[in-house]
Formats: C-alpha cells, structure tokens, sequence
C-alpha cells in the first residue's frame, strides 16, 4: 500500500531522515517510537508531502507522489491525518467541520454528508456537541473530533502526529480508545507516539527510529520485550547515562562526585542511591590504585526509569585482574563495602579490557 | 505607574498650553492702519498665488503674509483678528464691505496691475483669435456695457445674458477657482461674472463648446500648462512669473488692489458704517443661516452633487483599492523575490508619500496629457494609497491565523486555492474588519483634499457656499455634519458584516 524508498529530509544543513526504506501493508498499524528529534514526524509528514522529500520515492498504492503529474490533493484525500495540535477549524462548527470535506471534495450533497458526520460523532462519543466551536471544547474532545474529521473523507490510511502529547493525563485514554476502535476495524493506521504501552498492545508491527533511520522494526514483542541494538534498549528501558574516563592518577575526586551528585539530583534519585553509587565508585577507584600505577579508566553509570535501577560499568585496560575476586587485598574493607552494597555483579576480560558491572541494591 | 503616566501626560498638556499661548500673544498691540507700514510685524491676509504675494514679501519684508483660499477665508481671519488687513481686489471688496458692514476699506491706492485671460503657450492660435475678439467687443461697445454691468453697477444684481450652448467638435475647457464676483463666481448653480460672460461670448463668437472647471487658484498657471484645461481666467493679473510659463492675452481690465481692516483700526473714523442690526434669536439666526447657504441660489443642489462626488469617489476608491491591496498582499507573501520586492517598494513608495501630494503627481504630471474627468484621478492616487495601507491589514491578518489550519486543510485534500478560501480567510476577515474599517472611514474623510485636482466634493461645495455667503460657520458645520453622517452609515454596514461574518453569531440566529 505504501512503498517508501531511500527516503531523505533535510532542513538546511540539517539531515533529519537519512535513508528510511519500507513497506507497508494494507490493514497494519504501525506505532513508530524514539527519542525526540529523530525524525518521526518528518517521515510521517514526508508521507502525505506536508513536507517535501529532498530525495527518494514514495509509492501510494503503487503511484509515486513525487511525480509531478500525480494530482495530490486526491491522494490526500484517501490519507487522513491527525495533528498533535487537533488543528480545528475555528470558524465552523463540530458538524460543519466534519461536512466541509465531504461536500467540498467529493461533492457529497449536505444532507447525506451531514448524515454520516453525526453518525461518526456519535461513533466517538461527541453527537451532542454537533453545534460547538473548537474554543468550547477539551483538549480530547477536540482530537476525538478531528479524527471524526479525518473519518468523514472515507480514507485508507491515517497518519496520526503524535494524538496525544499536547492532552492532560486525564484525557489520553478517551483519544486513546477511539484509536483501538479504529484499529479493531482493519483501518490501516501509521502512529508517531510517546505511548509505550498503547504502541505495544494495539499496534502489529513498531518502528524505532533513531539516527534518521529505521533503527529496528519488530513485533510490540520484539522491540518491548527482547530489543536487538542498544540505542533501542536503552530507549525502551528510558536509560540515562553518565560517562567519565579517568587516565591520570591524579583525577579529581571531588570534581567526579559533584558531577554525579548532579545527575543524580536532575533524575529524582533518592539521597541513599547517591550516597551508595558514589561509596562504590570511590571504593573501587581505591582497589583499582592498588593494582595498577597507570590509569586508564572508563566509568559509565547507567539509570533506568522505567526500572528505578542503577548500574556501574567499570572498564579497565591490562592483564586480566578481577579487581572484586583479589585476595591479596590490604585491607577488606573496601570490598565488602561494595558487595554489600550491590545487588549483583559479574566480570568479563576480553580485548585486553576488564569490565566490571554492578547492579546497585534498591 | 499608570498615575506616573498620567501625571507627565498632563504636565506635558500644560507646557505646550503655556508656549501656544506665548507663541499666539501679540507683545505689541496695534493701533490704527493707514497704510501698508503700520502693518510692520502684523499679520496680513492675502488671496493665495495673487500680485499680492510677491509685492508685499519685496516692499514689506516685516509684514507676516497669511495666504488664504477664498475671499470668505480672508474675510473671517479679520473678524476673528487673525490678520488686521486684507489685500483683495477693489471690485471686490466694494461688494464684500456692503455685506459686512463692521469691514471698512483702508485705502485703495496699493498696487494695480492690468488682468489677463492665460493661454497654453503652445495654443498661439486660440491667443490670437481671443485678442482679435477683445478687439471686436472693445469696438462693438459690447465691452462697455459689459464693464458698466459688472464694474460700475452692483454686479450682485448684474444679470448675465443668456447664452445658448454650441454643440460642435470645437471643445473650450477654461479654468477658473470662483474667486469671487465680479470676475468669477457661482451663484443659482452656474457660473457669472465679468470674465465668465467675456469668454462665454467668445465661445459664441468662435464657435465653441465650452465647459468650465473649478481648481485652486494657485493650480490654475499649472492646470493651464500641463494642458489641463485650454485656457484661464479669474481676474489674473498679469506678471512676469505667469508670463514665463504661459501666454496672456492682450489686458482686458485693470486690477486695482484695497486693504480692507475692521472699522475699529481705521484711522479715519469717519468712514465707519453705522449699523443698526436688530438682535436675532438663536432660532432665527439658524433660520436666516440656513436659508442663505442651503435654499438661497439653490445651494442645496451643489451640496447634493458635491456629496454624490464624495460617496462615488469614496465607493470605487474603495472597490479598487481593496482588490489592488489583495494583489499587493499576494506579492508580499509570495516566495518570488522578484514579487516579493515589487510588494515592498510598493508599499513603502506610497506610506511615505502624503496623499495630496499623490494626488497631484497624478494628476498633473504622470497623467497631465490624459483630458478625463478628474474624479477618475482621484479613485486611482486614492485606491494606490489605501492598498498600501490594506495590503498591510491583509497580510497580518492573514498571518495571525494559526499555520496548523492551513496544513489541516490541505491534509484534507483540499489545494492550497481552496484551503485559502474556506479556511484561511474567513478566519482572517473576523481579524481584519475592525481595522479594515478604520481604514475606510479615515478614506472618506482624505478624499476632501480631491479640490485640488479640480473636483468638486462636499469639501468644495461648503467652500463655494463660503465664498459667497461669508459665512463661515454653517457651512463647515453642515459639512462636518455630513462627513459625520457617511462615516456613521459606513461604520455601521461594516459593523453588521462584522457580526454576521462571525460563526457564533451565526449560531444564535439559527
């Protein structure tokens, strides 16, 4: 249904879409999920040309749209598209704004148009503000209308720009359920959405997108439950990271703790896992000074959000010392200090690198 | 803050109260005229563009010079003391003493200069012919009984003859500014005097279809030379400045100048004119007002036609100046720079231009070889001038509707055309009516400037009933009252579009 090849955006300098290339198919419902910035809109607003493609092609229903001889508003027509920002008219009422459409473009007589725009009024919920403006109503009211809107011109395929990001809390789930029951009718649906649990429980196939592309496209279960690449896990477990390399005896430690104090506080961790994570890394730095004269250290600390968990990834460059396994410690302290202190912990060697990974305790 | 505000606001009233009157009080007073040199350091009033200008500036540099539009201008700037004397021409001023008896004539031995009737330089045949007239009519005796009629008798009971008009492809077009009886004036809705029935005859006399225009009489020597009009009288006298630039014909009268002043500063008390004016009601001097400036001579007629001038103009300046700002505005939106730069200059050329400066380049020189009726020139300069306001209007407006609209309707399926139509613009219409409408009204009110280009508006009309009432209140009143009037009835149909074009109301009436 559609087929979009080596697909390119840029804004200036900026690439926004480097090379996206896929196929969609009648009847799917596509949630495409990823880190602000990456390009979801772009690529949905690419589809219906509300923004032109600076390379590739795009087929709808095997016609390519690029072609300057195809009669886009029609296309258009057959492609509903519903913006984070509801986008409706002001100047007619709900029902008016669910006739235009019809009437205007497909010459569809009032009275019939009228027919089927309060029959999609009552489908989601809205029929007795038939007689509103857009100012009367609430944010979920209004995308609730403007997917009726949407609805009303018969389309194939809607497109939906993130529905529910400028709504309350309270209201996501009204916008929500009306999508579902689009979905539960074999619409053919593309989702930009911020919405994990939706985008896993409703849609058939997710996109993650990062880095201008299609980064990994799976099953809900592939990407929710059993992602392949990093970027998609930490995405999908909201993991914040904070990376440091210390290759100087001489590092300054109070310079370290200030930085992680920090990133603890903007990330709403409790005071004990502060205290606790920087303990570990202090006491590890103090093993490591045993061991080794020369310093040449990586240290990332990783906070999932979705986990409420802390991780240390402590890497070391040399012959291969299990700096948590040495017996030959002066003193014992600093080492049970850490096991007490952490949930887990494994080691590995390889490539001359010595990784150590703790799981803080909660 | 506010009180803050307030405070400097009013202070800065009363600073610029204090230095007006400074300004406006006279250190001297003066105390009786007998000529020209007790007027050093005073004001005198002046018929704007006469001998007068250049005489008094050379012989009297002392003398403050307030040049004014209309002998009725002149007489009340001595009423209300804003000059101590006028210069006018002795004819005239005979005729204005008898209806202001509180006006008494200083001297009449200023200046005198012989009058001419101005001819296009390039028109040496019309001259020619006009000389040998003058000649026949000075032979005939027709020249003294025309000059015994409007010089020696009153003319304001001087009866013109009648003169049957010439139907002919020879068209006269003369220019006169309706200064005043006895050379020109308009009384019963046509013209007479002296000149008017001179040149009548010699469009009898040479076979002419003659029409007659009303201008400035400082735009008269202009009018004559961009080729506005074919030939120009009004008891012009003759000088080199006018000579340079036009053709005079051979004189046909001599021009003698009084100084008129009020009694009271007359050195000669004896020539004060005893009065015996009866006290008159409010009411009854209304009635008499009234009946001078609106019944008498059939004035009401020029008011109607003048009012009829100013709505057309008004209307069609409107029309054109509405779908020119549209198209300026689509310039100025486009993504052509070429389009884009036209808008621009456009804009800026013509709000930084004053409107009667417009009018004029206009009129007399980018179309000064186009003979049309002048009112055409004013629904252009004021058309281009209000495009440039609106296309302004438009293009905030237009822009002040959310762009998320627009990308609505075109995710619809509509074209950018119909998205603008039924989307974009009855949004931007609710936006730009209140100021469109400011913007309508402040046009009605410029277009009382279109006198200059010899149109003959409400504005004018007052001022032709002033010239020869010498009044100077009801006529400006009257015409107040009626601009007052159109902007209201304007005010008021763009105000019901306002509320119909807005939806919610819709809904209401439903």
């Amino acid at each position: 249904m559609i087929r979009i090849e080596g697909l390119s955006k840029k804004f200036g300098n900026l690439t926004v879409l480097k090379d996206i290339n896929t196929k969609i198919e009648q009847g799917e419902i596509i949630s495409i999920i990823g880190p602000s910035g990456t390009g979801k809109s772009t690529f949905l607003r690419c589809i219906n040309l509300l923004e032109t493609p600076s390379g590739g092609k795009i087929f709808i229903d095997n016609i390519d749209i690029l072609d300057k001889k195809t009669d886009v508003p029609k296309i258009r027509q057959k492609m509903g598209m519903v913006f984070q920002s509801f986008n409706i008219f002001s100047h007619l009422t709900v029902l008016e704004n669910l006739t235009i459409g019809p009437v205007k473009l497909l010459n569809i007589p009032f009275n019939e148009a009228k027919e089927k725009a309060m029959d999609l009024l009552k489908m989601v919920g809205l029929a007795e503000k038939a007689d509103f403006f857009a100012d009367e109503l609430s944010g979920g009211q209004k995308q609730r209308i403007a997917i009726a809107r949407c609805l009303s011109m018969n389309p194939e395929i809607i497109l939906f720009d993130e529905p529910t990001s400028a709504l309350d809390p309270t209201m996501v789930s009204e916008v929500l359920a009306v999508i579902r029951r689009l979905a539960k009718n074999g619409m053919t649906m593309l989702i930009v959405t911020h919405e994990m649990d939706f985008a896993k429980d409703v849609s058939t196939r997710v996109f993650y997108m990062d880095e201008g592309i299609i980064y990994e496209e799976g099953t809900p279960q592939d990407i929710f439950n059993n992602p392949k690449n990093e970027k998609t896990k930490s995405f999908i477990n909201r993991i914040r990271n904070l990376h440091f390399t210390i290759n100087t005896p001489n590092y300054d430690l109070y310079k370290l703790n200030a930085e992680i104090e920090y990133f603890f506080e903007k990330h709403i961790i409790s005071k004990r896992n502060t205290h606790s994570t920087l303990l570990v890394i202090e006491e590890l730095l103090t093993i490591y000074s045993n061991y080794f004269n020369v310093f040449n250290i990586e240290l990332i600390i990783e906070f999932s959000e979705k986990h409420n968990t802390i991780n240390i990834h402590f890497k070391y460059f040399g012959d291969e010392n299990n700096l948590l396994e040495s017996e030959e410690l002066e003193d014992e302290i600093s080492l049970s200090l850490i096991k007490n202190l952490c949930e887990s912990f494994d080691y590995i060697f390889e490539d001359n690198y010595n990784k150590i990974n703790i799981s803080l305790r909660n | 803050m506010f009180k803050k505000m307030n405070k400097s606001v009013v202070l800065a009233i009363f600073l610029s109260l204090f230095l007006l009157s400074c300004v406006s009080e006279d250190s001297i007073s003066i105390q009786r005229i007998n000529s020209l040199d007790d007027l050093n350091g005073f004001g005198v009033g002046i018929y704007e563009g006469t001998v007068h200008d250049l005489f008094l500036s050379t012989n009297y540099p002392e003398i403050h010079i307030l040049r004014y539009n209309s002998a009725a201008d002149m007489i009340l700037s001595l009423k209300t003391e804003k000059t101590y004397a006028v210069l006018l021409d002795y004819s005239s001023a005979l005729l204005l003493l008898k209806d202001n008896p509180e006006l008494g004539m200083v001297t009449d031995d200023i200046l005198s200069s012989p009058l001419g009737i101005g001819f296009n330089k390039k028109n040496l045949s019309l001259l020619s012919e006009f000389n040998d007239f003058l000649k026949v009519i000075k032979n005939t005796g027709v020249y003294d009984e025309m000059f015994t009629r409007w010089f020696v008798s009153d003319s304001e009971l001087a009866k013109m003859p009648n003169f049957e008009k010439v139907n002919t492809e020879k068209k006269l077009n003369l220019g006169v500014a309706v200064a005043d009886l006895p050379y020109v004036a308009y009384m019963n809705n046509d013209y007479v005097g002296f000149d008017i029935e001179m040149i009548k005859r010699f469009a009898k006399y040479g076979g002419y279809d003659l029409t007659i225009t009303t201008m400035e009489f400082g735009s008269l020597v202009n009018a004559l030379a961009s080729g506005k009009v074919d030939m120009i009288a009004d008891g012009i006298a003759i000088t080199k400045e006018r000579a340079k630039q036009i053709n005079f014909s051979d004189e046909y009268a001599m021009f003698k100048t009084a100084m008129l002043s009020l009694n009271k500063y007359i050195g000669d008390s004896s020539t004060v004119n005893k009065t015996n004016s009866i006290k008159l009601t409010f009411i009854s001097k209304f009635k008499d007002s009234f009946y001078q400036n609106v019944i008498n001579e059939n004035r009401y007629k020029l008011v109607i036609s003048g009012l009829k001038v100013t709505f057309l103009i008004s209307f069609f300046a409107t029309i054109f100046g509405t779908i020119l700002g549209g198209l300026i505005c689509y310039f100025k939106m486009s993504k052509s720079s070429m389009l884009n730069m036209i808008a621009k200059l456009f804009i800026s050329l013509l709000r930084g231009t004053p409107v009667l400066v417009l009018l004029m380049i206009v009129y007399y020189v980018v179309f000064a070889s186009i003979n049309i009726n002048p009112i055409y020139f004013a629904i252009f300069a004021f058309g281009l001038n209000l495009a440039a306001y609106v296309s302004e209007i438009f293009r905030t407006g237009i822009q002040g509707v959310d762009f998320g609209q627009t990308e609505a309707g075109i995710a619809l399926g509509f074209s950018k055309i119909k998205t603008f139509i039924y989307i974009v613009l009855p949004q931007a219409i609710k936006s730009i009516l209140p100021v469109y409408k400011g913007e309508i009204i402040s046009l009605v009110k410029m277009t009382s400037i279109v006198g200059y280009i010899a149109v003959e508006d409400l504005t004018k009309a007052g001022d032709i009933i002033r010239s020869r009432t010498f009044d100077a209140f009801f006529p400006l009143i009257m015409v107040a009252v009626l601009y007052f009037l159109i902007s209201w009835i304007l005010i008021f149909s763009l105000t019901y579009l306002e509320v119909i074009s807005d939806p919610k109301q819709k809904r209401k009436h439903k």
